[in-house]
Formats: C-alpha cells, structure tokens, sequence
C-alpha cells in the first residue's frame, strides 16, 4: 500500500537501510550467543530454534528457521497446545517486526516539541539515568503517584509490576478495561477465576458466539478447534450485527441490534428457568442464588426481548431449546466484546450463568491451567513499600468491584486531565499506544500535555513513543529472553533466536537497570537473563540447557480435584454465585438485570470497531509482510442505507462523532446492519517514525466517547454515535493539522 | 514415485491469509508479487440471508501443464513427483507461460527491469530439507490447505463430497480441468461463484498454443503474439526447449475473471 522493501532486498543490504527515525546503523544480527552455546546452530550459523510468538497475546509456540544468522522463518511447533504447527498470518510475519526498517535501535532523547518526532540517539546510560531522576524529581516533589505506569499483557509484566510496586506507585494502567473488563469481572463475580477454559471435544455440539469473532481474531488453536467443530456438523449460532467471516462460517447468524446482546441472553435464562430446562441437580448442588435469579429474569420472556435485539421471539425460543437439548455439550461463549455497551456486565454474568444452569462444567468448561507461576522459582525480594494514595482510575473507590491487575485505563487517562484527585506529572509506558487504543485520542494527548515527562519502551517508534520524552528501545521477541510462561503441565520458553539489533535490550535488562539507578535493586536480584531463568526453574530441577532445546521445561500440575470431590468455587460462598452479594452490597444488582442501552439519533449510526486477521490492535501495522496482504482500511456501510446517501465503494465520506472527525472511504456491503457502520481499528497513525503504515487509513480512535461500564469498568466502545457525510475527493487529502503539544 | 498433491477446502477457509503470508516468507516472494491469492465470492444474497466464501488459489500442478509445454527455455519444468518447477535463471522473461496457463497462475513481475515470472513451486526446496509439507499446508488453522500424495488428496476430495453432500457442490475443481492437475478443490458453492476460471468458459490463450504447438509451429504462433524480441530469445535459449506434450481437453474454454 506504501512503499515496501522486499525481503530479498533487506537480506542483501544486510538490513542496512533504516528508517526516518530509526537512528543508527541497523547491524547485521549475529547467530544468538545461547543458541550456538547449546549447539541449536551450527558454526554456520544455521538450525532451528524453538521460542514464542507476540504477536497476540495468545503466544504460540513457533520454531524458528534461522541461516547464516539470520531469522528466514517461523513454523508453528507441533508440541505447543496454542499452536499445534499451525500459525496464523501474524505469527507467519513475525520476523517482519524484528527486520522492521523502522526500529528503533539506540535510546532516543526528545529534542523538539513533543509530536515533532525529533529526537537524537543517547546511550544507554544515558537514557537511563536521565529516566531515573526524572522519576525520582517527580517523587520527591509530587510522591510516587504522581507517576503512572501502563504495559500490555506480555511476559515480562511481572518486572514491570516489580518496578512500579517497588516504586510505590498505584497507578497501573493494562489494556483490559479496552477488552474484556466485563468478561474477567463476570466471570470472577461468578466462578470465581477470570476465564474459564473451554474444551473443543468431539461430543461439543452447540456453541453460542456472542460477538466472539474467532475466524477473524484469531487464536490459533482456538480458531482451530471452532474450525472442527463446525466441519464435526456442531451447531453454531453467531450474535454480531455485522456479517463477519465467522457469520459465515455459522450455521445460524443473527445481525442483533448493538447493546441488546444482554436482552438476547435474559430472554433465554428465562426460557431455560421458565420451563425448566435447566440441569437442575448441578444446580442445587453447585450455585446460589437461584431464587433470585429466577425472580428477575422471569419477566424477560422471548416476546419482550424480540423488539430490542432485532432477534423474532420464537428464534430466542428455539435457540434456547437447542441450547438445553445439548447440555452438557453447548457452550455459550463469553467472547470478549462485540457490542460493548455500559450494560456489558450484565450480559457477561447472563452468559456465564447459561453455562452453570445447564452443568457443563467439567465437560465444556473448566479450570484454566492459568498462567501463574505458582511452581516456578523467583528471585527473592523485599515487601513493597505501602501505598495509601488513591488510585486515579478510581479502584476501588470508584470501581469497587475491579480488580486492582486490571484497573480502568480510561479513567486514569481522564483523571490525568482534570487533575483530580491529584495531578500526575509523569507516565511510564512499555510496549503500548494509548494514544491509539484509548478512545478519544484528543484527549489522550491533552493528557499528554499536562505531564513533565513520558518515557516509553518499544521497538518501533510508535505513536505514543512519538509524543515521548525517552524512547528505550526493547529488543523483539525473537531476540530476547522473558520469564516463562507455565502453561498446563509445561512452562514454556521465549528465548533470542537472533541477537538483538543496534543497541535493543530486553524488558528484563531495562528494568532491572531502571531498578539499581532508581536504589530498588534488591527487587531485581538476578545478574542477567539466564540467571533470572535459572532462578525460575530451580524447583522444576530442570537445567535451562534442556529448556532451551526444547522449548520447554516439565512442570508436573497439580492434581485436579476430579469430579467426584466435592466442588469449591473461589467464591464468597465456595459457590457458583448466580446471585452475588458482593455486588449487592456494594449497590449493584446481584442477579443481571436489564439496562437499556443508548440508542443512535435518527441521522446516526453505531460506530463498530472489530479485529481482522492480518493485524493485532495497534502495533502491527507497520508490518511489511502484513500490511502487503491486508485490506484497504475502509469505513462498512450497509447498501440501502449507501444508496440513500448516493454513496458507492471508494467514496470518501466524513464520519463525525460526539469528539472527533474523520475521512475514510466507503465500503458499501450487504454484510452490516443498517443501522451501524463498521471500520477496522489501528490506521490513522500520528507516528511519521512508521514508514509503512504513515498515511493509511483513519483512526477510529479519534471517534471513540468515553463511556465506562460503572461495575466492570470496561470502556463501552460501541456505544460511540456517528453521523455520515459524502466529502469530495478534493476534501479526502490528510485534514489533521500536525498536532505538537506544548511549546 | 508417488506424486505430491493438495486438497483446498473452500468450506474451510476463512480467508485469514496465513497462507499467503507464510509462502511470502519461505520462499522470499519480493513485496509487490504474490505466488498465492485468494479467490473470493464476494458477500451475495439479501440481507440477512448471507453467502461468502474464498479459497487460496495458486499453481495447480497439471499434470499436463500447458506452461511447461510453452516455455521455449525449459525454465519451467515438471518433476517426477509432479511439481513444476520454475528456473529464474533459464527463464527469459518472454511470458508465454503466463499465455499459455489456463488458470492465470504465472505472474510477471512488471516492476522489474529483467522481469521474471513468480509462481508456486510446492515448496520444493522446504520439501528438500524434509518438512513435510508446503509452507501454505503447514500454517493453515483450520486444514482448508491439505497436503499428501496426489491419490489421497483426490480420495479424500471424493470421500468428504459423498459423506456431506449438502455441504459441497459435486465437482472437484482439479480433477478433470486442463486435463487433470495436483491441487484439487472442493466447494460449497460453484467455483464459477467463487471466481475461478471454469473449465466450460475460458477462452484461454493456452488453446490458441495448444492447437498451435500440434500443428508443430509453437514459436511462430507464440512469436506472433509476443512479438519479434521474443524469437530472438526464445531461438538462443532452444537448446534447452522441451518436448511438446499433447494436452487433453484443447477445446476447453475458461472465463479469466478472477476476483483477486
């Protein structure tokens, strides 16, 4: 779409060429020190190694092709459950990322007004000490709250959460509450654990997919096991208002008006309940609440929800027949989001509660192997400091009921701008773009103005790295170690099948380096990488040599209680919580309740957002080898409603909501209801330091309001309103001005 | 020795273009070319009453493949194994191979000064090194690319058309076209929806070569179509030339309207 370079190119370079901003010389990557030390490559530098994607968070296990010291391909590893040899298109372009023209490979230090991109290179030292004593001025002057830290789910989170513990900060931003806060908080408020694991076997024959979009956000394995599912003759009945590559996989699609989802899954607890469908000695032996469960959802019936979702009363009828008829083989999917509405929580508990009222636990779903490391070896280290400032993102003072790990990104963001309850003054992010996943982009840069100081660490000079004051530039995951991931009865390895380019270093090194300058070293007591491994095997009694050849280490599980012990749930009542008194007591309704959602003025659409296969979230665009097979970014109108509007496919239109305004041309399609328009997020980058995805596309970003689910804290990000307007191609040329932040 | 063979499931593909991506790497395809594409029946039907479906498309391997029998250098040549091969460093860039396949697969890469002609060669080299399968078969999530001997692929095409006939329409695309290829489909819908081009409608320069390359006047039939510079090389590269096979199916015709 924009100017590429090819592989055959860059490899004959020597991967000299860099980009506008990637300062210094990219050096040719040598054979990875480990690798050849434990004979995985030969003096020649050739052979295969076995680590983990990241390019999603599902991380795949891959094997890794590596000739004359060069990374040339990844397969997905046979033995790995995530990926089981296969890979998806992410995983395929992974080197893409490490091979980027556009890394960043020397610290950088802002030299202009932030958003001007201009920066000269530093060393590591110091990058470094210029971060530590602005974190330490910010702490002497303002306390440890005044700074706030955000990172994205991946592997080297704990030393993240060590630095900014240690540090004794409580503002802690993830990426979840633009996800799945709803999801996690649902599923704790009722089981007790933040996801259930589903099992794809071969008696599964009914799968209910609220929004859960698994062709198109794709989880290899999982995407894998929905694949052959349907290809078994398993039912499956798919809720999204758009015509997604899944709809057409489904059996049965139902195009459900936006934020009614939860009126859809009420009417079938009714039927289910009403005519009792339910499995009822799982019920009695495993729940509580079921009285008031039942109490509530009985004047939710079919006729009353038919109106709402778009959806006629006996297809909810039947629907929720077939799913009883199945049980235990049914599974209603809790997806992460399609439409997510401020009254997403109620939807997630009604489907977790399906779940429970037919039994399937055990059978379809069941305790996630999790990802703690509970078996693994850590480094010791010293109690946190206490922390007794408020958060900014309101947990729990605002949000009782979420997490602290997860928190509600948004608001911290929207608390930095008023100032309230007091102003933070500086932002520590790792490997994240809020100023692309937040909704309302302006102000997530006006949040930006008010701060002394930002430091970011990626590999690419991101956006929100474009706004900062130090970028540190991490190494790729092919090039670095990370703690490992236990997963079932194997913890798995990352380990560099290159060495890192330029001067990139791991999150384990930056942190730790961070740590010492900042006198918290004894939070990061291990010398270097391995040594950290070592540390984490020690009671697996595993030699990290073995790990590093096969990718993983045994890590015997813990025996599983069985169905025949008596059942405890990690709940208040040890139970299934159909009606939740924690909820109760703190204001909320304790079963799921109806809560209207707002609707689109006449002239207004809900805005859609949703994942495509060939990238993930906001960091993969600049992708060669991804942006080479993905899809214009173009903004989904249903065809009457394009012809009302004298609009054709290409037509450029100016899309306006409550905040923002955009320019993107028109994909005119029978696949989304008329009502909404759809378009993929991630394009419209601010960052000119991305060579490959400057310039395509429109930021859906800059459209998104703010509304924040007040019992999950997950951000409603269909409940955004648009306006649609034909513009001239004259009028479709670039209109944002360039946006520099203060003087 | 057994022939290699591909089942592509238009049933299973949902278009994630893995395929794509992983050929792109393996066989260092440059950014603007493509060895694999995917066919697409767009979105039909009213609203709610929906259909799509795609399948990757690449090289089908004929058995008697109508490139092969053009090329005048050799450049493009057919294994024991049933892979047709492409040399870069023969070809001369004259395309006739491009005119001469009946399913658009050889793709000229215009963007170059010395272009040279890109398609799919099975992975010959990865097969070489002892993976066992393609880098497209190897990446699929979903099994929509199926890789095995030539006999188990059409087996297994016939076998999941008669165990689930109302999930595919009878007609292995493959099976029978241009004489029987290696790569054989199965689809839910007409590969006349899905944007192939069917063997009924193609009016493809290949049966122009084909009736040509019969009556014994391949150059002078191609060089009309190509032009002068192309017998020129084509008559220095004729040391290499290879035997003219006699293809089935001549009269067959094939709509070129590939939806890409």
């Amino acid at each position: 779409m924009t100017k590429t370079i090819s592989r055959r190119d860059f490899l004959k370079l020597g991967a000299a060429s860099v980009g506008a901003f990637a300062v210094g010389q990219m050096l040719p990557p040598m054979v990875a020190k480990a690798a050849k030390e434990s004979g995985l490559i030969n003096a020649a530098g050739n052979g295969y190694i076995s680590t983990m994607c990241e390019m999603c968070v599902w991380r795949c296990g891959v094997i890794a092709k590596i000739v004359e010291g060069r990374v040339v391909k990844l397969d997905g590893n046979p033995e790995h459950p995530h990926s089981r040899g296969n890979l998806c298109p992410r995983g395929q372009s992974g080197l893409m990322n490490t091979y980027d023209p556009d890394r960043v490979l020397t610290p950088l230090i802002r030299v202009g007004k932030r958003g001007e991109g201009k920066f000269r290179q530093a060393s590591w030292e110091e990058a470094l000490d210029l971060v530590a004593s602005k974190m330490t001025e910010i702490k002497t002057k303002y306390g440890a709250e005044a700074m706030v830290f955000s990172s994205t789910h991946n592997l080297s989170q704990p030393l993240f959460e060590n630095l900014l513990y240690a540090f004794g900060s409580p503002n802690y931003g993830t990426q979840r509450s633009l996800c799945f806060n709803a999801m996690i908080v649902a599923n704790t408020m009722t089981y007790g654990m933040e996801e259930p694991a589903r099992i794809y076997d071969d008696k599964l024959k009914y799968i209910l997919l609220t929004g859960r979009n698994l062709f198109e956000a794709i989880s290899t394995s999982e995407t894998s096991d929905l694949s052959r599912a349907i290809d078994r003759g398993a039912k499956v009945v798919y809720l999204d208002p758009r015509y997604t590559k899944t709809a057409s996989k489904a059996t049965e699609w139902l195009p459900i008006k936006p934020g009614n989802d939860l009126a859809f899954h009420l009417a079938l607890l009714n039927v289910i309940i009403g005519e009792k469908l339910y499995n009822r000695a799982f019920v009695e032996k495993n729940t509580i609440g079921f009285d008031e469960l039942k109490k509530e959802v009985s004047k939710y019936t079919p006729d009353w929800a038919a109106p709402l979702t778009g959806i006629p009363a006996e297809t909810i009828t039947r629907i929720a027949h077939e799913f009883a008829d199945a049980a235990p083989h049914a599974l209603a999917h809790n997806g992460w989001r399609t439409s997510n509405f401020i009254n997403s929580f109620h939807t997630q508990r009604a489907i977790t509660i399906l779940n429970a009222l037919i039994g399937n636990w055990d059978v379809v779903l069941t305790e996630a192997g999790g990802e703690e490391s509970g078996k693994l070896g850590a480094p010791s280290q010293p109690p946190y400091p206490r922390v007794s400032a408020l958060r900014l993102d309101g947990v729990p003072w605002k949000y009782p009921v979420v997490p602290f790990k997860i928190g509600v990104f948004q608001e911290m963001r929207d608390n930095i701008v008023s100032g309230e309850p007091y102003q933070a003054h500086g932002w520590f992010i790792s490997r994240q773009n809020p100023v692309m996943s937040l909704p309302d982009r302006e102000k997530t840069l006006k949040a930006f103005a008010k701060l002394d100081f930002i430091v970011t660490v990626d590999i690419i000079l991101n956006d929100t790295a474009w706004f900062s004051d130090v970028v540190l530039p991490e190494a790729s995951y092919l090039e670095r170690y990370d703690p490992l991931l236990p997963f079932g009865d194997k913890a798995f390895l990352r380990q560099p099948v290159i060495e890192p380019q330029g001067e990139a270093k791991s999150a384990l090194w930056i942190y730790k380096q961070l740590g010492e300058r900042l006198g918290l070293g004894d939070f990061f007591q291990y010398t270097d990488e391995e040594d950290y491994l070592r540390q984490q095997l020690a009671p697996l009694g595993v030699s990290l040599e073995e790990v590093k050849t096969k990718g993983y280490a045994e890590s015997p599980e813990t025996p599983h209680a069985g169905e025949s012990a008596e059942k405890s749930w990690n709940t208040p009542s040890g139970k299934i919580e159909l009606f939740s008194d924690t909820l109760a007591k703190v204001g909320f309704s304790g079963v799921p309740t109806w809560e209207e959602p707002p609707q689109p003025a006449e002239d207004q659409f809900y805005l859609l957002t949703g994942k495509v296969a060939q990238s993930t979230q906001f960091g993969t665009q600049n992708n060669q080898l991804l942006n080479k097979y993905s899809d214009e970014p173009r903004l989904w109108i249903n065809t009457q409603v394009a012809a009302k509007l004298d609009l054709a496919t290409d037509d450029w239109v100016e899309v306006t909501s409550e905040v923002g305004q955009i320019h993107i041309p028109v994909l005119v399609t029978q696949a989304i209801r008329s009502d909404c328009v759809f378009m993929t997020p991630g394009y419209g980058h601010l960052s000119k330091g991305l060579t490959t995805a400057f310039g395509i596309g429109a930021s859906d970003s800059v459209l998104h309001v703010t509304y924040t689910d007040p019992i999950s804290g997950g951000q409603a990000l269909s409940q955004t309103f648009v306006t649609v307007k034909k513009v001239d191609d004259a009028s479709s040329a670039e209109t944002l001005k360039p946006l520099y932040l203060g003087e | 020795m057994a022939k290699y063979g591909f089942l592509i499931d238009a049933s299973r593909c949902i278009d994630c273009r893995a395929c794509l991506v992983a050929c792109s790497v393996e066989n260092n395809v440059p950014m603007k070319s493509t060895r694999i594409w995917i066919k697409d029946s767009g979105v039909t039907g009213e609203f709610p009453n929906l259909e799509r479906y795609t399948a990757p498309f690449h090289c089908m391997h004929c058995i008697d493949p109508s490139c092969v029998s053009a090329c005048t250098v050799g450049a493009l040549q057919k294994n024991e194994d049933g892979i047709i091969t492409y040399d870069n460093e023969a070809c001369i860039g004259c395309r006739y191979c491009m005119y001469a396949c009946p399913f658009e697969v050889p793709h000229f890469e215009w963007s170059k000064q010395f272009a040279l002609i890109t398609k799919c060669d099975l992975c010959v080299s990865r097969l070489a090194e002892g993976q066992k399968e393609p880098a497209c078969a190897a990446t699929c999530p979903t099994d929509a690319i199926q890789f095995g001997s030539r006999g188990d692929m059409l087996a297994m095409a016939h076998e999941r058309i008669r165990s689930q006939p109302e999930r595919y329409v009878e007609h292995i695309f493959g099976e029978h076209e241009n004489g029987g290829t290696s790569t054989f489909y199965i689809s839910p819908v007409s590969f006349d929806q899905l944007g192939f081009p069917t063997a009924e409608t193609t009016d493809s320069p290949a049966h122009f070569n084909r009736i040509a390359t019969e009556e014994g006047t391949p150059i002078i039939a191609a060089g009309a179509a190509i032009g002068m510079t192309g017998i020129y090389l084509a008559l220095e590269h004729n040391g290499k030339k290879q035997a003219v096979r006699k293809t089935e199916h001549a009269e067959d015709k094939h709509d070129t309207a590939g939806k890409e």
